[in-house]
C-alpha cells in the first residue's frame, strides 16, 4: 500500500511517562521487591586471585541459624561464554579472580546468610596470580586456563593459545611495502589504559521462584534473552524452562549486557521451593564489575608528506581478566574503531584477549571504542606533528567518505564525518593560540570518532485495543534511556495515527514477546523500532482493509490520523478507529500485528578478517568532539572550559531524550578521561572499593555540554535513525588528551589524566611510553601469523 | 517498648534492633523504598530524607537515635498525589533518566528551595554536591531547578 505516514509525525519531545513514579518513590526496582517474603542469599567468594581449593567444609554453615540451602558448581555445573564456554558459575578446583563465587547461601535474612558464608571452612592451596597482561604474556608464565583447548567453542575461526583466549585480525594491503617506501614517515606510538567501572545506582540483583517445573526470574538487566540462555545453559535445562521478566532498571551502561547473578537466585529458588532474592552490595559491585578493560595498545603508521596514509598495523591487548567474556566480541571492534574514521592504504590489526587473575571485564558503553578512538586520534596528532601539517587538515583530507574502504574493506555509503568537522568548525570557530591570564596552560582539540550500531534480532507485537489505544509487547527494557517510553511509543503512535499516550508498552517478559538481543550498542531504536514498525504495518494492512468497506473508498486513499481512519484529504470524513476496531473484532477477531527485525549483515573483502563476530559494520555512526581546557601546570588540576558535540543521529526523533544522553554520556567520558581510576593490587583485588575511592563525577565537575544533531547519514534503521545513546562518551578520552598535548606540548599516551598523570606528561614522561611485549613486528604478536 | 517515629505524619513504632539504619528500617520494615540504597556509605545523596525538617542521608543514622523524631521521606513530599514544585520541573524538563538517584535530588532541592527560593546557578549546584547522579551529566538538572518561580509551577 502506497499510504505510508510522514516520518515527521513520530519525531517529538515526548516527555517520559516513568518520570512521575521515579521522582515520586513509587517505582518498584528489582531491588526494591521483596521483604520478608522472600530469602535472602549471598556469595561466598574467593579472597584470593589464584588457589587450587584443597577443601571445602559446609557443615557448620548448614547448620547455623536461619540458613535454607547452600549451592556449589555440583548444582550448576554449566560453562558458558562468548566465542568460548570457559566461564563456570562457581569455582570447582581452581580458583582464578579475587571475588569468584565459590558458594551461595540462601537464608531467613541477609546477615544470616552472610553468617553462614563466614563459616564456611576452604581449605586452600594459593598460586601466583597474573595480575598483569605483561604477567600473562611473559615466557614460561602459567597459564589461567591449563585445560583452555578443551573448551568448547562457541563461534569459530579464531585463533587462540594459552593465555590467549582469543585473537582477532585484519590484513588488508601490503603494508610491508608500504613501510618501505622511500616517501613515507613512519609514525610509532604505544599507549595504555585503565579499568572504568559502571556504577549503575541499582546493583546487579535478581530475584527467583521456581514454579510448574519452570524458573521465573525477575532481574535487573539489559538482556533478558540472554540471561534466559545462560541460567538454562549452566543449570543444564532446556531455554523454555526458564521466564525472564524485568521491570525499570537503575542504569545499566552496559554491565548489565551479561547474565549475573540470576543462576544463583535460580539454583537455591529451586532448592528452596522458595522465592530468593540476591544482590551485590556496593562493595560487591565494585570489586566485581564487568569493567571497560584496560588496554595496551602500540601503532605504527607509514604516511606521505601529503598526508596519506599508506600503511598502518596495530597490536591491541585487552584483558579479559579470568574470563573471556565480552572481550571476546569486542576484539571484532578493533578493526572499526582503530581501523576506522581514516582511508587506510594498509592495514594489519591485531586485538589480543588476555587472561589474566583479575575480575573479568564486560561491556561499558562504546566499549573498546572509547579507548582506541583515544589511542588513535592521539596518533593521528603525533602523525600531524611529525609531518607538520595542521590536525584538522589532515582529517579533513584522511576522513573516510562515500565509496571510500573501512578497515576490512565494506564500502562506506555516505559523506558523514567531514561535513561534520565541517560543522563543528564552522560553528565553534578555527583554533587559536591562546594564554590564560592565570598561567594555566590552554589547549583545546577536535576530534573524530567512529562506531557503530549492533544491530541483530527483535521481535514485537502490537495488540489492537477496542478503545483504540495499541499494546506493544517486546523484551526491550528500560534502563534509563528513555527508548521504552520515548522512541518506541512514539513510532507506534505515528504509524496509527494515535498519541504515543495511548501507546502501552509492555515491560520485558521472554514468556510475552520474541527473541530480542538485548538493550545495548545503541540497538533498541532501531531494532526493536524496526520490528515495532512493521508490527504496525501489518495492524494498518488490517485497519484499511476493513474501513475500506466500510467507509466504500480504495484502501490506498485512507489514511491513520487523530484516532481516526479518514479519507486522505478530507479531515473528518472517516470514522474513529474504535468502530474500525469494533467490525474487525465482529468479522475476524482482534486486530494485532507482528513484526521482526535483524540486518543479515553487510559485505566486506573476503578473506581480510579472522575471529571476527561481524565482517563489517551494519550501521557506522560518527562523532566530533571539540574540547578546550586549562591545565595547571603546578598541580596536574585540569579544567574543562568547553565541550562541544557534533553527533551523527540519522534521524532524531526526540531531540531533548539525546541531549540528555549527550550530556550524561560526554559527563561518564569525562570522568574516565579524568579521574575514575582503578588501581589492581597484589591481591589481585581493586584498590577503589565504594564511591569514596572510586571518584565518578560530581556536580561540580561537570559544564553544560554544547551540541549539534547531524541528521540525514545513511541508517538502515527504521525512518533512517541511528541508536543515539551510545555513542556520546565516545570520543571523549581523545578530545581530552589531545587538548592536553596540546597544551602542554607534551605526548599524552595514558588515561584517566589525573593530576600526578599529569605532572607526568609535563616532564615529557608519557612519550616515553613502550611495551616490550608488543613488538614493532607486527606478525611476532599474533597466534595466526607468527 | 519500640521506637516511635512519626513517618510522613503518620505515627509508627519500629521495634528491631535500635543499630538499624533509618535506612533499612524504611524499607525492610516500613516497605518505603523510595529511599534508594546505591551506596549505603554516605556518598551518594540517594537516601536523603527529612528529619524534622532538616535534610540527612538516612543510611548512616541508626534508629534508635530517632525516638519521637519526624521523618519525612521522598514518598512524602507530594501532597494529594500533586508534585511538588521541584518534582514538577523534573518532570516537565524530562531530565530523569534511570531515576534512582532523584528521590535524594528531589528533596535536596525541596529543602534548598525553602529556604532560597530564587538560587543562583552556583548554589544549585553547591546544594547537590552531596547527591551523585551517574546517568545525567546533572546540567540539565539544574536547568529544570532555575525553572522553578518561586511558590509556582515552572516556566518552560
Amino acid at each position: 500500500m502506497n499510504n505510508h505516514f510522514d516520518p515527521k509525525d513520530i519525531v517529538m519531545d515526548l516527555p517520559r511517562r516513568d518520570a512521575r513514579d521515579k521522582l515520586l518513590g513509587r517505582t518498584k526496582y528489582t531491588i526494591d521487591t521483596g521483604g520478608s517474603d522472600v530469602l535472602h542469599a549471598v556469595l561466598l567468594r574467593a579472597e584470593v586471585p589464584s588457589a587450587d581449593i584443597k577443601s571445602i567444609n559446609f557443615d557448620k554453615a548448614r547448620s547455623m541459624p536461619g540458613v535454607k540451602a547452600i549451592a556449589t558448581y555440583e548444582d550448576a555445573p554449566g560453562l558458558h561464554g562468548l566465542g568460548i564456554a570457559d566461564t563456570p558459575i562457581f569455582a570447582h578446583d581452581v580458583i582464578r579472580y579475587h571475588g569468584e563465587p565459590i558458594a551461595a547461601i540462601a537464608a531467613t535474612t541477609v546477615e544470616q546468610a552472610q553468617a553462614a558464608a563466614r563459616a564456611v571452612e576452604i581449605e586452600l592451596v594459593e598460586q601466583d596470580a597474573l595480575i598483569t597482561m605483561a604477567d600473562a604474556l611473559a615466557d614460561g608464565a602459567k597459564l589461567v586456563h591449563p585445560n583452555w583447548s578443551d573448551y568448547q567453542i562457541l563461534f569459530e575461526g579464531a585463533e587462540r593459545k594459552g593465555n590467549i583466549a582469543w585473537e582477532a585480525t585484519v590484513v588488508r594491503g601490503d603494508t610491508d611495502e608500504a613501510f618501505a617506501r622511500d616517501d613515507v614517515e613512519i609514525i610509532e606510538g604505544c599507549y595504555s589504559v585503565g579499568r572504568q567501572s559502571h556504577v549503575p545506582f541499582e546493583p546487579r540483583v535478581a530475584v527467583a521462584s521456581y514454579e510448574d517445573g519452570r524458573f521465573h526470574i525477575q532481574t535487573s538487566t539489559q538482556v533478558p534473552w540472554t540471561v534466559r540462555h545462560v541460567v538454562a545453559t549452566v543449570l543444564g535445562v532446556s531455554d523454555s524452562k526458564v521466564r525472564v521478566t524485568v521491570p525499570a532498571v537503575g542504569g545499566g551502561f552496559g554491565l548489565k549486557f551479561d547474565c549475573s547473578l540470576e543462576p544463583y537466585a535460580a539454583v537455591l529458588a529451586k532448592k528452596t521451593g522458595q522465592t530468593v532474592s540476591i544482590a551485590n552490595t556496593r562493595k560487591e559491585e565494585q570489586m566485581t564489575c564487568l569493567c571497560r578493560e584496560n588496554a595496551e595498545i602500540r601503532i605504527r603508521s607509514a604516511v606521505t608528506k601529503d598526508g596519506e596514509i599508506v600503511g598502518r598495523e596495530a597490536t591491541v591487548l585487552m584483558d579479559a581478566g579470568a574470563y573471556g567474556g565480552e572481550q571476546v566480541f569486542l576484539s571484532t571492534m578493533t578493526a572499526h574503531t582503530l581501523g576506522g574514521n581514516y582511508k587506510l592504504g594498509s592495514i594489519k590489526l591485531s586485538s589480543l584477549v588476555v587472561y589474566t587473575n583479575t575480575p573479568p571485564n564486560g561491556a561499558f558503553r562504546a566499549c573498546n571504542g572509547v579507548y582506541n578512538t583515544f589511542a588513535l586520534e592521539r596518533h593521528t596528532d603525533e602523525i600531524c606533528k611529525k609531518i607538520g601539517m595542521d590536525p584538522i587538515e589532515f582529517r579533513k583530507r584522511n576522513v573516510v567518505g562515500k565509496d571510500d574502504l573501512g578497515a576490512t574493506g565494506q564500502v562506506f555509503e555516505g559523506d558523514v564525518i567531514g561535513p561534520m568537522l565541517d560543522k563543528a568548525i564552522d560553528k565553534y570557530g578555527p583554533h587559536e593560540e591562546k594564554t590564560l591570564p592565570d598561567g594555566r596552560l590552554y589547549g583545546r582539540s577536535t576530534t573524530v570518532g567512529t562506531w557503530f550500531i549492533f544491530v541483530g534480532p527483535s521481535a514485537a507485537t502490537v495488540n489492537l485495543n477496542s478503545d483504540g489505544s495499541a499494546t506493544l509487547v517486546t523484551s526491550g527494557v528500560e534502563i534509563g534511556q528513555g527508548t521504552m517510553v520515548q522512541a518506541l511509543p512514539q513510532i507506534v503512535a505515528a504509524s496509527l495515527g494515535i498519541h504515543p499516550d495511548e501507546v502501552i508498552v509492555k515491560s520485558a517478559d521472554t514468556d510475552a514477546s520474541g527473541k530480542d538481543l538485548g538493550v545495548g550498542g545503541g540497538r533498541t531504536t532501531v531494532s526493536i523500532g524496526a520490528a515495532s514498525a512493521a508490527a504496525c504495518e501489518e495492524v494498518r494492512d488490517k485497519l484499511f482493509s476493513m474501513a475500506s468497506q466500510i467507509l466504500q473508498t480504495k484502501a490506498e486513499d485512507l489514511v491513520l490520523k487523530n484516532g481516526r481512519v479518514e479519507i486522505q484529504g478530507k479531515p473528518g470524513s472517516g470514522t474513529s478507529l474504535q468502530t474500525v476496531i469494533a467490525q474487525c473484532e465482529a468479522e475476524f477477531g482482534p486486530v494485532s500485528g507482528s513484526g521482526s527485525f535483524t540486518n543479515p549483515g553487510i559485505p566486506a573483502m573476503p578473506g581480510c578478517a579472522a575471529g571476527h563476530f561481524i565482517d563489517a559494520i551494519d550501521i557506522p555512526v560518527h562523532a566530533v568532539h571539540d574540547c578546550e581546557l586549562a591545565v595547571d601546570p603546578d598541580t596536574g588540576h585540569i579544567e574543562i572550559l568547553s565541550y562541544r558535540v557534533v553527533q551523527d543521529v540519522g534521524r532524531a526523533l526526540n531531540p531533548r531524550a539525546i541531549h540528555s544522553q549527550i550530556q550524561g554520556g560526554v559527563v561518564q567520558g569525562l570522568g574516565y578521561a579524568l579521574h575514575e581510576e582503578i588501581t589492581i593490587n597484589e591481591q589481585g583485588a581493586f584498590d577503589q572499593q565504594g564511591f569514596e575511592a572510586y571518584r565518578v563525577p560530581g556536580v561540580l565537575d561537570v559544564l553544560p555540554v554544547e551540541f549539534e544533531l547531524h541528521e540525514g547519514a545513511p541508517s538502515c534503521g527504521p525512518f533512517g535513525v541511528k541508536g543515539a545513546g551510545e555513542i556520546p562518551i565516545l570520543n571523549v578520552g581523545a578530545a581530552v588528551a589531545c587538548a592536553v598535548a596540546n597544551a602542554t606540548g607534551e605526548q599524552v599516551s595514558h588515561l584517566p589524566l589525573t593530576p600526578p598523570k599529569v605532572l607526568n606528561v609535563i616532564d615529557g614522561e608519557q612519550g616515553k611510553l613502550d611495551f616490550p611485549y608488543i613488538s614493532s613486528d607486527w606478525k611476532s604478536n599474533t597466534v595466526r601469523f607468527s | 517498648m519500640g521506637i516511635r517515629l512519626k513517618i510522613n505524619d503518620e505515627i509508627h513504632e519500629f521495634h528491631g534492633d535500635p543499630r538499624t539504619s533509618l535506612l533499612n528500617t524504611l524499607r525492610d520494615t516500613f516497605r518505603l523504598t523510595g529511599s534508594k540504597t546505591p551506596c549505603t556509605e554516605g556518598f551518594c545523596g540517594a537516601c536523603t530524607v527529612f528529619i524534622d525538617g532538616e535534610p540527612a542521608v538516612a543510611c548512616l543514622i541508626a534508629v534508635g537515635t530517632l525516638e519521637g523524631k519526624k521523618i519525612t521521606t521522598i514518598e512524602g513530599v507530594a501532597t494529594d498525589g500533586q508534585l511538588n514544585p521541584v518534582q514538577q520541573a523534573f518532570e516537565d524538563h524530562d531530565v530523569v533518566q534511570c531515576g534512582m538517584c532523584f528521590p535524594g535530588m528531589v528533596m535536596t532541592i525541596t529543602h534548598l528551595m525553602k529556604n532560597n527560593p530564587k538560587p543562583t546557578r552556583d548554589e544549585v549546584k553547591s546544594a547537590m554536591t552531596g547527591n551523585i547522579c551517574r546517568c545525567t551529566g546533572y546540567e540539565r538538572i539544574v536547568d529544570a531547578v532555575m525553572s522553578v518561580q518561586a511558590g509556582g509551577r515552572v516556566a518552560q
